[in-house]
C-alpha cells in the first residue's frame, strides 16, 4: 500500500509539479542568460497617436486625456518653459514618465548580466533597469528603478496528467521606477510628482515576415497630480543599425 | 478500501503520464476572457469626440489615401446606406465603450475552438479561430471584423486576419482599403490588457500602421452591450445620384485643424515621413504651401495600378462556393457564374467564357441531377456568354416540351432555355456569335419574372448601364442579387459608350441595386450580391462603388463644365484616389479607358 501512494505522489509530482520549476527545471543563472526576449538594439519611435501633442510642444492648459487632479490641472496651468530654462530644469519632460513619449530612438543593451541600460537620443538619457538592486539616484530625472521578468505564470496547485502543462513561454520585461524629480508627462508642463510610481512592461513583437516591435505599456500613479492611473502603450520599430541616432540635449519647448 | 483507493489514484495519475500527449502548441500564455474597457488616454478627442477633418498626422499613407480623405464629405453618412456603417476591427478597437471576451471549447474535446471579443460600439464580434483553420479563399465575403485566426506566441496572442471590409483608418475620411490585412497582439499584463494591432493596406498605406491601445479590466459585466442602428432618410429631395464630396483642392476645411492646433499642414496631412522623429525638425520651418501642394493630385508620378489580390484563382478549375441556401458561386472562368439548382432543373446565371465550360457543367452536375433548365445573361459580353453554346446544349428545358411550342419548333426544349433582354440578342446577333448560343426568350420590359425551384427570381433591365442590354438577377428567397457587369471587386465599371453604356445608366443601375438590397445588422451582411467579376459582396461594397463613380463623375463634369477636353480630364488624374484599388494601365480596360467613358458618355450623354 505504501509503495502504490509513494507511486502516485511520484507520478503526481512528474505531472505537474515538476513542470512549474520552469523549462529544464534549473533557474537561470543570470537574467540576461534567462532572458525571455531580446530587447537589445536600436528602436525607433513611431509618432502614430497623440501626435500632436508628441511631435509638438501642445499649448499650456492642453492636457486633453491625462486625468489629472485639481493640483496637477493647477500645475500644468503655471507652466513656464523660460522659468524652466532659466533653472536648469529644461529636461522636466526627458525623465522617466515623459521620455518615452518622445519621437527619438533607443539604444538598448545590458551593461552587465544583471542590467539593462536603455539610453535616449531625445535629450541623452539613459535609464538603467537592474535586476538585483534598485539602481539610479534618488531626485534624478530618471530616478530608481527595479527590473524583473515578468512571465506568463504555471497553473497553480494540483494540476492533471502529463504532457499538457508545460509552463507558458515568452514574457516582459517588467520595470518599476520611483524617487523621481518631479518631471512632465508631456512638454506643454503637464506635471506628474516625486510621489508617482511608474511600472513598464516591455514587450517585443515580432511582426511575421518582417519587423519587430517594441511596446512599452505604462501606468504612473501618482497621488499627488493624478486622479486615476495613467495609461499609455508606446511603440517602437526596430532598427538594424544606429542609422538616425541623434543625441540632443533637452529643450524645455 | 484505502487500498483500493491508492489504486485507482495511481492507475489513474500513471494513465494520464502515459497517455497524455505532447503538446501540439504552446501553452495558452494569457487569458483574455471577462469585461475589459478600453483606456482613453490616447488619441482621445479622436476616439471620443470624433477626429478634426483634414488631421492625418502621423498616419504613414500614401498620395491616394489622402486624397480620398480630402474628397470625403462627411454628409456622406446621411446616405441612407452608410448611415449604420460599423468600423472595421483595427478601428473599431479604438472606439469607446466597453468590450467582453470569452472562450469557445468543443464540448467534447474542452480544446480551444476560439476567442471572442464583443465590443459595445456597433456590436462588433470579432472571432478568433484557435483551431487551425485556413482562411477563406479569396473570393468568399469580407467583413467588419474581418476573419482572424490566432496562436500563442510567447507570453502574446498572435493573430492575423483577412478579408475585411473597406472602412475607416480614422473617421474624418480616412479610408482603409478591402485589401488591408491585420498581423496583432494581445498581451496581459494583470487586469491590464495592451493590443498592438499592425495594419498592411497596400491601396493606401506606403508603410504598415502601427497602434497601441489599452484596456482595463472590468470587475462586472458594465451591462451595456448594444449599438441600435436603423437607417432612415436625412435629407428629403435629395437626388439619387448624389454624393457629398469634394473636388480635388476644394476641400474647405482643409486648414481648419491645421490653424486651430498650430500644427503645421504638411504635417496635418500625414504620410510615413510625419511618424519618425526625423519630422520633428522638419516641422519648424513648415510653410502652408507645403501643404497646400498636397491637397491636390500631384502634377507628375507614376501612373498607379491596382494593388488588390485578384480572387480569381486561375488555375483552370471551376471553385464553388455555396451562396445561401440552393444558390452557388462557380468561379474561375472570367465573369462569375451564379447557380439555383432544385428539383425544376438549374438555373444558370452567365455562362462565363465557354473555355471552362465543360468544367462549370461538370461542377453543376455534381449539385444536382436535374438538367440545366436556363441560363441568364446578364449582358452581351463575351465574358458572360462565352459558355452559352455548351451550357445549352448540356441541358434542356422540360418546360417546353410537350407543350405548343413542339409544334412549331421542333426543337423546342431542346437545350436549356436562354434568357436575357432584347439587346443582348441583338448584339450577339450582330457580333456574329455561334447562334445556338443567342438567347432564345428575351424580354423588353423592366422585368422579367418566374418562380423557379420554389424561389421568386426576377430580371431587372438596367439600361444603358454599362452596356444597352444589362440586367440584375434577383433570387427573391435566397436574397442573393447577380449583378452582372454593373457592379464588381477587380476593375472600374467597364462601361462600354459604343455598345449602349454611361456613367449616368451605371450610376442609376448600382442605386437600383441597392434599392432591393437589406443588410443584416450595421451595414453588413444580408443581401448577398454577385459581382460580374470578383469576391462575394454585401450592399457595402456595392454603396463604396456606387460613390466612387458618382464622384468621379462629379469630378470630370466639373472639368467639362470648365471647358476641359478630354485629354485635359484624363491629365487632371481625376482617378488617382481609387487607381491604387482598381487602376490598370494595361490589358482590356484601363483607367484611361474609363475616364474616356465617362467623358464622352457625359459630353454624349444616351436619352433614356
Amino acid at each position: 500500500m505504501v509503495k502504490v501512494a509513494g507511486i502516485a505522489v511520484l507520478v503526481w509530482v512528474l505531472s505537474g509539479h515538476a513542470h512549474a520549476q520552469g523549462r529544464g527545471g534549473e533557474a537561470p543563472a543570470t537574467p540576461k542568460g534567462g532572458a525571455p526576449i531580446d530587447l537589445t538594439g536600436y528602436w525607433v519611435s513611431l509618432i502614430t497617436e497623440d501626435w500632436r501633442y508628441r511631435m509638438l510642444t501642445p499649448p499650456k492648459g492642453d492636457y486633453v486625456s491625462v486625468p489629472l487632479n485639481d493640483a496637477g490641472k493647477k500645475a500644468a496651468d503655471a507652466w513656464d518653459p523660460a522659468r524652466d530654462k532659466a533653472s536648469g530644469n529644461q529636461c522636466k519632460a526627458y525623465g522617466a514618465a515623459g521620455i518615452m513619449r518622445l519621437p527619438g530612438r533607443l539604444h538598448i543593451t545590458w551593461q552587465d548580466d544583471n542590467t539593462v541600460k536603455l539610453e535616449t537620443d531625445a535629450g541623452t538619457q539613459t535609464r538603467i533597469f537592474s535586476f538585483t538592486a534598485p539602481a539610479g539616484r534618488a531626485g534624478d530625472w530618471q530616478g530608481v528603478s527595479t527590473a524583473s521578468w515578468d512571465r506568463p505564470r504555471s497553473p497553480m496547485g494540483f494540476v492533471f496528467g502529463l504532457g499538457q502543462h508545460y509552463p507558458p513561454v515568452g514574457g516582459s520585461l517588467k520595470v518599476v521606477t520611483t524617487k523621481m524629480k518631479p518631471g512632465y508627462l508631456r512638454k506643454n508642463g503637464v506635471p506628474y510628482s516625486a510621489d508617482a510610481v511608474l511600472t513598464e512592461y516591455f514587450d517585443r513583437f515580432d511582426v511575421p515576415g518582417g519587423e519587430s516591435l517594441l511596446v512599452v505599456s505604462s501606468e504612473l500613479n501618482d497621488p499627488t497630480y493624478l486622479a486615476s492611473p495613467f495609461w499609455t502603450s508606446t511603440h517602437f520599430k526596430k532598427q538594424a543599425d544606429a542609422a538616425g541616432w541623434n543625441p540632443t540635449a533637452c529643450a524645455a519647448e | 478500501m484505502r487500498v483500493v483507493k491508492s489504486l485507482y489514484w495511481a492507475g489513474l495519475l500513471t494513465g494520464a503520464a502515459l497517455f497524455a500527449q505532447p503538446p501540439q502548441a504552446p501553452a495558452p500564455a494569457i487569458d483574455l476572457s471577462g469585461y475589459w474597457t478600453g483606456a482613453m488616454h490616447e488619441d482621445a478627442m479622436e476616439r471620443g469626440n470624433g477626429p478634426e477633418i483634414a488631421d492625418y498626422a502621423g498616419f504613414p499613407i500614401n498620395e491616394a489615401a489622402r486624397l480620398w480623405g480630402l474628397s470625403y464629405n462627411p454628409s456622406r453618412v446621411t446616405l441612407r446606406h452608410h448611415q449604420c456603417d460599423g468600423y472595421v476591427m483595427p478601428y473599431q478597437v479604438r472606439a469607446i465603450g466597453n468590450s467582453r471576451s470569452w472562450e469557445e471549447r468543443d464540448p467534447h474535446t474542452q480544446q480551444l475552438i476560439a476567442i471572442h471579443w464583443w465590443h459595445q460600439t456597433f456590436e462588433g464580434h470579432r472571432v478568433i479561430w484557435m483551431d487551425g483553420r485556413p482562411h477563406p479563399p479569396a473570393w468568399a465575403p469580407h467583413t467588419w471584423m474581418g476573419f482572424s485566426t490566432g496562436k500563442f506566441v510567447g507570453n502574446a496572442l498572435v493573430v492575423y486576419t483577412t478579408h475585411l471590409k473597406q472602412g475607416w483608418l480614422r473617421r474624418n475620411g480616412l479610408p482603409e482599403s478591402d485589401q488591408a490585412t491585420v498581423t496583432d497582439f494581445f498581451v496581459r499584463h494583470g487586469d491590464h490588457i495592451t493590443y498592438t494591432s499592425v495594419v498592411s493596406d497596400p491601396v493606401y498605406l506606403a508603410e504598415p500602421m502601427v497602434r497601441t491601445t489599452d484596456f482595463y479590466r472590468q470587475p462586472s459585466d458594465p451591462t451595456s452591450w448594444l449599438f441600435a442602428c436603423d437607417d432612415g432618410e436625412q435629407i428629403l429631395d435629395r437626388k439619387p445620384d448624389e454624393v457629398p464630396n469634394f473636388l480635388f483642392g476644394q476641400q474647405p476645411f482643409v486648414t481648419e485643424f491645421s490653424k486651430r492646433n498650430n500644427v503645421p499642414l504638411v504635417g496635418a496631412l500625414g504620410g510615413p515621413h510625419t511618424m519618425y522623429p526625423e519630422f520633428e525638425a522638419k516641422l519648424k520651418g513648415a510653410t502652408e504651401a507645403e501643404g497646400l501642394a498636397e491637397t491636390k493630385p500631384s502634377a507628375e508620378g507614376p501612373a498607379q495600378t491596382s494593388r488588390a489580390v485578384d480572387p480569381v484563382p486561375h488555375d483552370g478549375e471551376i471553385h464553388v462556393w455555396r451562396l445561401r441556401n440552393n444558390v452557388y458561386l462557380l468561379l474561375g472562368d472570367g465573369a462569375n457564374v451564379t447557380l439555383q439548382v432544385g428539383d425544376e432543373g438549374a438555373f444558370v446565371v452567365d455562362s462565363g467564357t465557354g473555355q471552362l465550360a465543360d468544367k462549370i457543367i461538370a461542377a453543376i452536375k455534381r449539385l444536382t441531377d436535374r438538367p440545366i433548365q436556363y441560363i441568364a445573361n446578364t449582358s452581351a459580353r463575351a465574358d458572360h456568354t462565352g459558355g452559352n453554346v455548351k451550357l445549352r446544349a448540356a441541358g434542356l428545358d422540360p418546360s417546353v416540351i410537350g407543350s405548343f411550342f413542339s409544334l412549331q419548333f421542333a426543337d423546342a426544349g431542346v437545350g436549356a432555355t436562354i434568357v436575357a433582354q432584347q439587346n443582348v440578342a441583338n448584339r450577339m446577333t450582330a457580333a456574329k456569335t455561334p447562334s445556338a448560343g443567342w438567347p432564345s426568350d428575351t424580354f423588353l420590359e423592366e422585368r422579367r419574372r418566374m418562380f423557379h425551384n420554389n424561389d421568386n427570381v426576377q430580371m431587372f433591365f438596367e439600361p444603358n448601364a454599362v452596356t444597352d442590354g444589362d440586367s440584375i438577377v434577383q433570387f427573391q428567397r435566397a436574397d442573393v442579387i447577380v449583378a452582372g457587369d454593373i457592379f464588381n471587386t477587380t476593375q472600374y465599371p467597364f462601361i462600354d459608350v459604343k455598345s449602349g453604356g454611361s456613367v449616368e445608366g451605371e450610376i442609376k443601375a448600382l442605386n437600383d441595386i441597392l434599392n432591393r438590397t437589406v443588410y443584416q445588422h450595421e451595414g453588413e451582411g444580408g443581401t448577398i450580391v454577385v459581382p460580374g467579376h470578383g469576391y462575394v459582396c454585401d450592399e457595402h461594397e456595392v454603396v463604396e462603388y456606387r460613390d466612387m463613380v458618382a464622384i468621379i463623375r462629379d469630378r470630370v463634369q466639373a472639368l467639362i463644365k470648365g471647358g476641359a477636353t478630354l485629354e485635359q480630364v484624363k491629365a487632371a488624374r481625376v482617378t488617382i484616389d481609387y487607381d491604387t484599388r482598381y487602376g490598370a494601365t494595361t490589358g482590356p480596360w484601363t483607367t484611361n479607358d474609363f475616364v474616356e467613358a465617362v467623358y464622352t458618355s457625359l459630353k454624349q450623354p444616351v436619352k433614356h
